[in-house]
């Protein structure tokens, strides 16, 4: 019976915690996904095209897309997750 | 509430509204030459810009120390604007930046607003033109506070290179947030609120569409229930397009504090 209780006292700000801090990074990392993976997915998309076209490949393209979404995800958790 | 100019003309087959219902013409036609500029979307914003100083001046010009009236209006307003986006996006100094978050906020919602007023009913911000203008207008003063306050190569600094990363991934990352700042930012910025108010817009203008062509253009038996679904459609959809209009000038003048605010605190 200790455990709902402890759990409801974590999810209470404590009063060192500035509320519109919060507010502030939650929107900046809310609003600042699009263009991370739209950079992302554009940069190492492009990159993967580059190789593509000199190599004469054709899997790198994608690869790339999905790359640059994974590191601009892992960018903006870096910035804002935490 | 239909406008009958939005069915194309002739034909006997429904034909849903489509680019077009954005192309607006010299509003005198075959008037002088000189009046050439003078478009709809052109008198939207000339009306929108003089109900924004007229608000203000009624609000603010002559302000008393107990509110009456319009003053009621504006100072809730301001408050609104000051406390939801000044002060939480850019901190202490959010104050100073109130003129023109509150000019940003208020004509934008004007010009969005314009989509759903009656005779007007064309949103503004559904050509690109003006979002553009907008989010250039942060974007140039983003630039400017953020080579003044951290100078040019601590800008960059900055915002390629966040602290806390093992140094290999700098590498990696530094070419997305370069693009995702320099570039991306300013064209999300813009076509975030264009894409929403066009959407709409567009939608607005499909309902009411299939509205008056079942209801009044071709009324037959079979038909009349598609248009009763129409006309229902176009009075929910207009009570959404408010909330979609109010929330993007909200959302746009919200990113355009937190781009100045991060200029001004890259720390943040």
């Amino acid at each position: 019976m200790v455990r709902p209780a402890m759990s409801e006292e974590e999810h209470r700000p404590g009063p060192e915690s500035d509320p519109s801090d919060d507010h502030q990074s939650f929107a900046n990392a809310a609003w600042s996904i699009p263009s991370y993976v739209l950079s992302g997915m554009a940069v190492y998309g492009g990159i993967g095209w580059l190789l593509d076209h000199w190599l004469g490949t054709s899997a790198l393209f994608p690869i790339g897309i999905l790359v640059g979404l994974a590191l601009a995800l892992y960018l903006v958790y870096h910035r804002y997750g935490r | 509430m239909s406008a009958p100019h939005l069915l194309a003309a002739g034909g006997d087959e429904f034909e849903a509204p489509g680019l077009h219902i954005f192309d607006w013409g010299p509003l005198f036609s075959g008037g002088p030459s000189w009046l050439d500029w003078l478009t709809k979307p052109v008198l939207i914003v000339i009306l929108a810009a003089l109900a924004l100083i007229v608000f203000a001046w009624r609000a603010f010009g002559n302000a008393q120390l107990v509110p009456r009236g319009v003053q009621n209006v504006g100072e809730v307003a301001y408050l609104f604007v000051r406390d939801q986006v000044a002060r939480p996006m850019i901190g202490k100094d959010g104050d100073k930046w109130m003129g023109f978050l509150f000019t940003t906020f208020f004509f934008i919602l004007f010009l969005n607003l314009s989509g759903v007023v009656p005779v007007l009913q064309l949103p503004a911000t559904s050509h690109i033109a003006f979002p553009i203008v907008f989010a250039a207008f942060v974007y140039v003063t983003m630039l400017f506070l953020s080579i003044k306050h951290q100078g040019f190569i601590g800008y960059f600094k900055n915002m390629m290179f966040p602290p806390g990363l093992p140094k290999p991934l700098y590498v990696i990352l530094a070419p997305i947030e370069l693009l995702s700042n320099i570039i991306l930012r300013p064209f999300t910025h813009s076509v975030r609120l264009f894409a929403n108010m066009f959407a709409g817009h567009l939608l607005l203008a499909f309902f009411s569409t299939v509205a008056w062509w079942f209801l009044v253009e071709k009324l037959t038996p079979a038909g009349a229930g598609v248009g009763v679904v129409g006309f229902l459609m176009t009075i929910i959809m207009t009570g959404f397009e408010i909330f979609v209009q109010s929330l993007q000038a909200f959302i746009f003048t919200l990113l355009a504090a937190s781009y100045i605010g991060g200029a001004l605190h890259p720390e943040h």
